[in-house]
């Protein structure tokens, strides 16, 4: 697929010459009225939708490696469910609450059934709801966007087989919550039916999204584009600003949380919206991402890791629809899609902006769509461009041919690295040494309630089910430094606390968190799991007389 | 507690209210196809109806013989003209007769009784129509020429029993709440009726309504005893299961001038809220078919009373959620109906670009400036109304044996001059 792409199309790619009928929806092959009773549809979309399953299900729990950040978002989902407000310590306004209240609801059933199920690894089966809605939804978009059936096919596998997507998709991301309601606003953007009321739901789910995860605000342009295109001139001005006031209303939600808080701005002794919204702004930079000496190109480096296809196969198919935009109706059915891609490629392209690693995961559904929209392009232009009544036989075969030999050539490059890719993910056991920690912690610690352990978070849950106290008794490691509840109950710094869980994140950030650093450095470590920078220390804090505190 | 309880039950009766009336009021916009199907029909030349117009006239001197002779403009050929005329109201009969020496297809019908509304005087003339259909129309309205033609076509390719056509008020430069009346008979015939006709129940406009002659005179005419009689005909039209069509075409409404002064209009409200009351009480829409009908019916013809009741509700629940320490989540519940009205103001916004387009008026940033601040005061207006017909009603159900003065015991003066608030000054 990327070997094809670049070479074959750019300037053949104007599919059908005929001009864009007025609701932009130029249909290659006929959209049945409703995609749910076409047959065909349903038993490709179901088919695929349990290949992905299977995938991104088996041996979910333990690959990828735990992430903090899965451990910030799944503690707070349990903060709320637990009745402790938005979280366990003070909600100071870093994201929107809406993801992890999401998950709250999510796991809230699986969570009154077995409590201790409320870890990081056993809830990531959750993010399986959330994968498989939002494949699903990229076929539906994908169909609405008037890809042919095999197309859509096409852009379900590649959102939900790319070992990239595997990975990330599993994870207790925000990003992947915020990106399902992304896809639920795109697919009523596009609805065929143009109703008022699918249009004003796409502004409610795309208010959604952003109150899941603040950088869906980037994407929103594109959303915009896809609706204009796909409402009817006649109700058009309707439609489009009730989709807008429906999201800027429901977007308000937020800073009137805050007011009623009495935290919408700064003041003396108390957390506000603005200082959490600076806080995300003036992040500091990861470098420049095609400076190889950068943070941010060592992220890049991480999804090429997983998968090329998609990143790059995905953008060189958004460039493509991008500039064939005049002549391709392809390219303008997928504007909405192509523009998202360029709007987060021009976003990762800052100079120095901050860079997280799942910064791609919002692009992922759309990356897929513009690769198989660029390999319908293709297609097209291969098989049916130029073909007159009266084409020599032999011509036409030979259209077939080269389109067998680019769809081979797409496989052979494909497939076995996917293959790798995913059975590292179905096969590969990366949590072992969390386990063996929390394990440990659970046994050889006497007394969980009278002790006091920083950890990074994606262990933490697994602590307070082992009766420490959470919040003071486990404590998010950086809260030690950062949090004015916590360092006030640690008068004598490190020496108040009795372990240190050293994961690869806390050996990470300790540099800059000195209370962190100094009981590191004041402990020794009493059991090791892993070997290398993997691994997970259980160091024991060492008082200035040599003993134990 | 109990006071979260009652805000967030007040708060979700107010929401809902308000999304309901939001939801029917944009039905016209809902898809293309359904705008699409909200337009007469182009007419296909033939013409098979032969109409019998009423335009009842009460001091009317004035405009009489314009709305006679732009009438008398139809492109269609067959259609007579009955104006009727009250017996102490020399100064209109003579216009009307001079009208009808001139042409042939305008005739006098004399009203002759002793308190006079404007049921009664049509069902005067009911005994005179000689045509298939009845078509009713105000002393000033201005309608246009090629209107019977699409009325005819509408006719015969539904097989309807009664067609409704457009009304507009155009006026919407003259005061903050003219503006905001054109723009209630904006939503109204453009969009809200077209949904009650599609579900089978609906109050009728006052005219620019066209029905089968014999099924009107089956029905015994228009009820002389209500203040909404025209609204009372559609519910029992359409309770008995008569076919009912709207078409609403910018180019093909009926043009009206609100009424001159606010007062004026206050009046007009009331006697429209106790006349949906008075239907409501007659019940004949409880022979619908269908709980979700009788249900449209029932919310419909009750708007008057939840009108009254949101006016006095809504800022007592802002006030509870203000001054009252209520918890964040309670709090947000109190926020749900301003949402609701926030979007309704929006579209209002939008309704009004749209007006503006259709007609070709010029709509400037000072309207929608009056249309948004203008909101509140005219929800003040509408509940002042729905408070005023409610304790009306109320009043005559005191002295139910008075029923048949209930026009008259406004004062039969005060009952003329309602009548004629619609004429333009």
């Amino acid at each position: 697929m990327t070997s094809t792409l670049p070479a074959v199309t750019t300037t053949k790619v104007p599919a059908q010459r005929q001009p864009a009928p007025e609701t932009g929806s130029a249909r290659r092959t006929s959209l049945p009225d409703r995609l749910r009773s076409s047959r065909s549809d349903l038993l490709l979309c179901g088919a695929l939708l349990v290949a992905i399953l299977v995938v991104q299900g088996w041996n979910i729990a333990d690959y990828p490696t735990l992430s903090d950040d899965e451990g910030t978002y799944l503690a707070q989902a349990w903060a709320v469910q637990q009745g402790k407000g938005l979280a366990h310590y003070t909600y100071w306004y870093d994201h929107p609450p809406l993801g992890w209240i999401q998950l709250a609801l999510l796991t809230w059933i699986p969570s009154l059934l077995s409590p201790e199920s409320m870890t990081v690894g056993s809830m990531r089966v959750v993010m399986l709801l959330i994968s498989a809605i939002s494949a699903v939804l990229v076929y539906i978009l994908a169909r609405r966007l008037s890809l042919p059936r095999w197309a859509a096919g096409l852009a379900m596998v590649l959102f939900g087989l790319s070992p990239l997507s595997v990975v990330l998709q599993r994870e207790i991301f925000l990003d992947n919550i915020a990106v399902m309601w992304t896809l639920v606003a795109f697919t009523l953007a596009a609805s065929p039916s143009r109703h008022l009321w699918h249009h004003f739901g796409a502004g409610l789910a795309a208010a959604t999204a952003v109150l899941t995860k603040e950088t869906m605000l980037v994407i929103l342009p594109a959303l915009f584009l896809t609706m204009w295109r796909h409402s009817h001139r006649d109700t058009r001005k309707f439609a489009i600003t009730g989709a807008v006031t429906a999201c800027v209303l429901i977007g308000l939600a937020y800073p009137l949380f805050a007011l009623l808080k009495g935290e919408l701005i700064p003041g003396g002794g108390h957390v506000s919206l603005w200082d959490g919204v600076k806080y995300q702004m003036t992040r500091p930079g990861s470098g420049f991402i095609l400076d190889s000496a950068s943070g941010s190109h060592g992220v890049l480096r991480s999804w090429l890791y997983y998968d090329r296809v998609l990143p790059l196969g995905g953008l060189a198919g958004a460039l493509l629809l991008l500039a064939t935009w005049r002549w391709s109706v392809t390219a303008r059915s997928l504007a909405g899609p192509a523009l998202t891609v360029g709007i987060l490629a021009l976003l990762a392209l800052r100079p120095n902006g901050y860079l997280p690693a799942m910064y791609v995961i919002q692009a992922l559904p759309f990356l897929a769509l513009v690769l198989a929209g660029g390999t319908a392009s293709v297609a097209h232009a291969v098989l049916r461009r130029r073909r007159g009544e009266g084409e020599k036989r032999y011509f036409t075969g030979g259209r077939y041919a080269l389109a067998a030999v680019l769809a081979v050539a797409a496989g052979a490059y494909v497939v076995p690295r996917w293959y790798d890719g995913d059975h590292t993910a179905v096969t590969a056991d990366a949590n072992a040494p969390y386990r063996a920690a929390s394990k440990w912690l659970a046994s050889e610690v006497e007394n969980p309630e009278g002790t006091r352990v920083l950890v990074d978070d994606a262990l933490w849950l697994d602590l307070v089910h082992e009766g420490y106290r959470p919040g003071l008794g486990v404590i998010w490691f950086y809260k030690a430094d950062l949090d004015p509840a916590v360092t006030k109950t640690m008068p004598h710094g490190w020496k108040d606390i009795d372990y240190v869980v050293a994961s690869p994140t806390v050996r990470r950030d300790a540099v800059d968190l000195p209370n962190v650093k100094a009981a590191i450095e004041h402990s020794t470590p009493v059991a090791t799991f892993g070997t290398g920078d993997d691994r997970i220390e259980i160091r024991q804090i060492q008082t200035a007389s040599g003993g134990v505190r | 507690m109990l006071t979260s309880i009652f805000v967030a039950v007040v708060s979700l009766a107010l929401f809902w209210m308000a999304a309901f009336t939001l939801w029917w009021q944009m039905h016209a916009w809902r898809t293309p196809e359904v705008l699409a199907s909200t337009r007469f029909s182009r007419p296909d030349g033939d013409e098979h109806v032969s109409f019998s117009l009423l335009v009842p006239a009460r001091h009317e001197q004035a405009v009489l013989d314009h709305t006679i002779q732009r009438l008398l403009e139809s492109t269609h050929t067959d259609f007579e003209i009955i104006v009727i005329v009250g017996h102490d109201d020399p100064e209109t009969t003579d216009v009307a007769a001079s009208a009808a020496e001139r042409d042939p297809r305008v005739r006098v019908v004399v009203d002759t009784h002793e308190k006079k509304n404007k049921p009664k005087a049509m069902n005067t003339a009911l005994p005179h129509c000689r045509g298939d259909v009845v078509g009713v129309f105000d002393a000033e309205d201005q309608v246009h020429p090629e209107l019977l033609a699409h009325v005819d076509h509408a006719f015969r390719t539904t097989g309807a029993d009664v067609v409704q056509g457009g009304v507009q008020l155009i006026n919407f430069h003259s005061s903050w709440y003219s503006l905001r009346n054109c723009l209630e008979y904006f939503f109204w015939f453009r969009s809200r009726l077209h949904l009650h006709a599609q579900k089978g129940f609906i109050p009728l406009g006052g005219n620019t309504v066209f029905v089968r002659t014999d099924v009107l005179r089956e029905a015994d005419g228009w009820d002389p005893n209500c203040l909404a009689e025209d609204c009372d005909l559609g519910v029992r039209l359409s309770s008995i299961g008569k076919k009912v069509v709207v078409a609403y075409d910018s180019d093909m409404v009926t043009k009206e001038e609100t009424p001159s002064s606010l007062m004026s209009l206050l009046k007009q409200r009331t006697r429209w809220n106790q006349g949906f009351l008075q239907v409501y009480r007659k019940k004949d829409w409880q022979q619908l078919p269908g709980f979700g009908r009788r249900l449209l019916a029932r919310y419909t013809l009750m708007t008057p009373f939840l009108q009254a009741f949101s006016g006095v509700i809504i800022p007592l629940n802002a006030a509870v959620a203000l001054f009252l320490d209520v918890p964040v989540g309670i709090a947000f519940l109190t926020f749900l109906p301003l949402v609701t009205a926030a979007v309704t103001f929006v579209f209002e916004v939008v309704g009004l670009h749209d007006f503006g387009k259709q007609y070709g008026l010029r709509v400037r940033a000072v309207h929608y400036l009056k249309l948004v601040v203008g909101g509140p005061f005219y929800q003040v207006l509408l509940a002042g109304a729905a408070i005023r017909a409610v304790w009306r009603e109320q009043r005559g159900r005191n002295d139910w044996e008075l029923t048949s003065h209930i026009g008259a015991h406004l004062g039969p003066a005060e009952a003329t001059r309602d009548l004629r608030e619609d004429v333009p000054a």
